[in-house]
């Protein structure tokens, strides 16, 4: 029993950050249309901004932290600028080797600036832990998971509480109608990478205690945020949001119960079977063609 | 006044002559090229880099004591990333583009098996640093290993695990690939040949970040020790959840985890309790050869050297000594190569068999109490 609350624990945290990072895909695809192939690197750039500034610069945590996220969001701006808008008249086709493009060069680029060795990020409660019985919890697995609520919670009142919210889900609906109202489109589809630059910072600081900071992380992540969406249904919050838990937790009790050498092909097996028999996912609409 | 056709012929034949005169003249002033597959980016860099500076500081001393025989040498460096099909195409690049005479392969025995056949076809002496056995077992004769074999490497951990832990019920956890499957099965035997039961195996892929999952296992079959069969990244992450998941037994990691490269990412408490089975003890005590390189690569490269690296180093001093005894031909320098006995290296001694294995020594060192610095505990030499 302690050692399967041990494993609930770090099954959510890890959950938690697909979930992070499968929010910043389906606000960027509901809004924009644009599956980004970039996402995993999106994290890894939240990781290394906390490398920047916590080990390069030895900020102090709040300003640290604080300053990472402005990064993100100055990031979610310039990767708006210059690759979506450019592309975003292109075809689907295109979009996706755009992205899949702009994703190995932010990875090389990190490569440059970082170099191949990896980076131990650390913690606000370093590696303190909680002991219950014979379980013992790391204190940084519970902070993540407690974060991501956080931010859910956040997510939620920012659309369905704010007027900026409102609209980026009108864009999300109906652009063209968006357009006639007077909603400033392009603002709001800027914000919608921002909010994604900006999740998938959080992600990465939360990460880089937990795995190291490396430049090669991206990838699996975006594999796992892409299984968490195909899971929860493309294009819902709450489906990424259950999508992400699902997957970490898949992982980590597939591991443990079922085989270890196995605990991948369940993550990805079941969302094969979700694409064959339910491909809207759990929380997901029935699929319809989209521009 | 006409040129007569004797006059022409003879122009002819001295221009070609000349041109031919010239042509030898500058072979014998080009450099000796050397090709070297390395992983320069991606998830394996963490080692190539280190390899790559070891080649690149071999190539400087080599060129500086006289090249080969008045020769300087030049090694040609190609990315292989993290995938067996780029490093085949890295490797027939040089093949066809440089035409090396001589070859460096990667340190990833899945590399060096998809490459081996390219090396047959192209028949030129290879040294390359995968441990797994398989890749000598492949009887490609123009392969030569300058590190201890995965079996030498699990032998000697399991040596370590008897003889100075005294387990009597080891656990296993190895990263899924032909180093790791092929280092846990020799473990295995070897712990069955002494009889005593291995309580569980498990596994984990190359890009898993949590193993909370395989320690958590192992602990609950009531294992009393753990070998860990691991890369860099992946092995001081698993050193350092064992810790967060308050894990009390020894750990017994392979050489990877012990580099400079994955010692830098823990803490001293990550290494309490944690022995490793590392190619070569490379501390500045050592003192002569070994003080020297150690001193020059830091203050050339600015980062620790590790094993990997000084193996590849080793290789390229070897490669210098084959040449100047018996020049460039593939064949007669792959026999030198394969006759060399007792051949001392900074880090080993080589000595090569039939199958292009060369080293059979590796040493076990543990962390000193509260620090991260390593100590010997005992070299090991096997057959």
């Amino acid at each position: 029993m302690a050692d399967f609350v041990q494993l609930l624990v770090n099954g959510l945290a890890i959950g938690s950050v697909y979930a992070l990072a499968a929010i910043g895909f389906v606000i960027v695809y509901s809004a924009t249309g644009v599956v980004n192939f970039a996402a995993g690197q999106f994290v890894m750039y939240g990781t290394f901004a906390g490398v920047a500034t916590l080990i390069n610069l030895q900020l102090p945590w709040p300003l640290a932290y604080g300053t990472a996220l402005i990064i993100m969001a100055m990031f979610g701006v310039l990767f708006f600028v210059s690759v979506y808008l450019p592309m975003r008249r292109g075809s689907i086709v295109t979009i996706i080797i755009g992205t899949v493009a702009i994703s190995i060069t932010i990875q090389n680029a990190a490569l440059l600036s970082f170099g191949s060795w990896p980076f131990r990020l650390p913690s606000p409660v370093e590696d303190s832990s909680i002991a219950l019985g014979g379980t013992i919890i790391s204190t940084h697995a519970l902070g993540v998971v407690g974060v991501t609520a956080i931010m859910v919670g956040g997510l939620w009142l920012l659309f369905n509480r704010t007027s900026v919210g409102v609209g980026m889900r009108a864009v999300a609906q109906d652009l063209q109608a968006a357009k006639l109202m007077g909603l400033k489109v392009n603002r709001l589809l800027a914000l919608s990478w921002v909010l994604a630059a900006v999740l998938a910072g959080v992600a990465g600081l939360m990460l880089g205690p937990m795995w190291f900071a490396d430049v090669n992380m991206g990838d699996p992540i975006a594999l796992k945020a892409f299984a968490a969406t195909i899971i929860g249904g493309f294009g819902s919050l709450p489906g990424a949001i259950v999508g992400g838990l699902f997957v970490g937790l898949s992982e980590v009790l597939g591991a443990s119960y079922v085989s270890s050498a196995y605990k991948d092909l369940i993550s990805f097996g079941i969302m094969i079977a979700f694409l064959l028999v339910r491909p809207q996912g759990v929380f997901g609409e029935k699929i319809q063609d989209r521009g | 006044m006409g040129i007569t056709r004797k006059s022409f012929i003879g122009s002819i034949i001295g221009v070609a002559a000349l041109s031919f005169t010239g042509s030898v003249h500058a072979q014998q002033n080009a450099p000796i090229l050397i090709g070297a597959t390395v992983p320069m980016t991606g998830p394996l860099s963490l080692t190539g880099k280190q390899y790559q500076n070891s080649l690149a500081m071999a190539e400087e001393d080599i060129n500086k004591a006289g090249g080969i025989n008045s020769r300087q040498i030049k090694i040609v460096f190609e990315d292989t990333q993290a995938s067996n099909s780029t490093a085949v195409n890295a490797f027939v690049k040089l093949a066809q583009e440089t035409k090396p005479a001589f070859f460096f392969l990667s340190s990833y025995s899945t590399q060096n098996l998809a490459v081996a056949p390219e090396l047959a076809k192209v028949q030129v002496p290879a040294m390359y640093a995968g441990g797994a056995d398989a890749v000598a077992e492949g009887g490609n004769e123009w392969m030569f290993r300058v590190r201890p074999a995965d079996s030498v490497a699990a032998e000697g951990m399991v040596k370590a695990t008897l003889d100075v832990i005294k387990a009597k019920k080891p656990g296993i956890l190895y990263i899924q690939n032909d180093f790791g499957q092929g280092g846990a099965q020799t473990a295995a035997k070897r712990f069955e040949a002494a009889g005593i039961a291995v309580v569980g195996m498990e596994a984990y892929g190359q890009n898993d970040k949590d193993f909370s999952a395989q320690l958590l296992n192992l602990r609950g079959k009531g294992a009393d020790t753990i070998l860990i069969f691991n890369y860099p990244q992946d092995g001081a992450l698993v050193l350092r959840q064992a810790k967060l998941l308050g894990l009390k037994m020894p750990l017994v990691t392979s050489s990877a985890a012990l580099v400079p490269a994955a010692t830098q990412l823990l803490s001293p408490a990550d290494l309490e309790g944690v022995w490793g089975v590392v190619d070569a003890y490379m501390d500045v005590s050592v003192g002569g050869r070994m003080k020297d390189y150690v001193e020059r690569f830091k203050s050339k490269f600015g980062i620790d050297p590790d094993p990997y690296g000084l193996a590849y180093y080793d290789g390229a001093m070897l490669m210098a000594d084959g040449m100047r005894k018996v020049g460039t031909d593939p064949k007669t320098l792959r026999d030198w190569l394969e006759a060399v006995k007792g051949w001392q290296g900074i880090g080993h001694v080589y000595s090569y068999d039939k199958k292009g294995n060369g080293v059979r020594d590796l040493t076990v060192v543990k962390a000193k109490a509260g620090t991260k610095t390593l100590e010997l505990v005992q070299p090991v030499t096997l057959n």
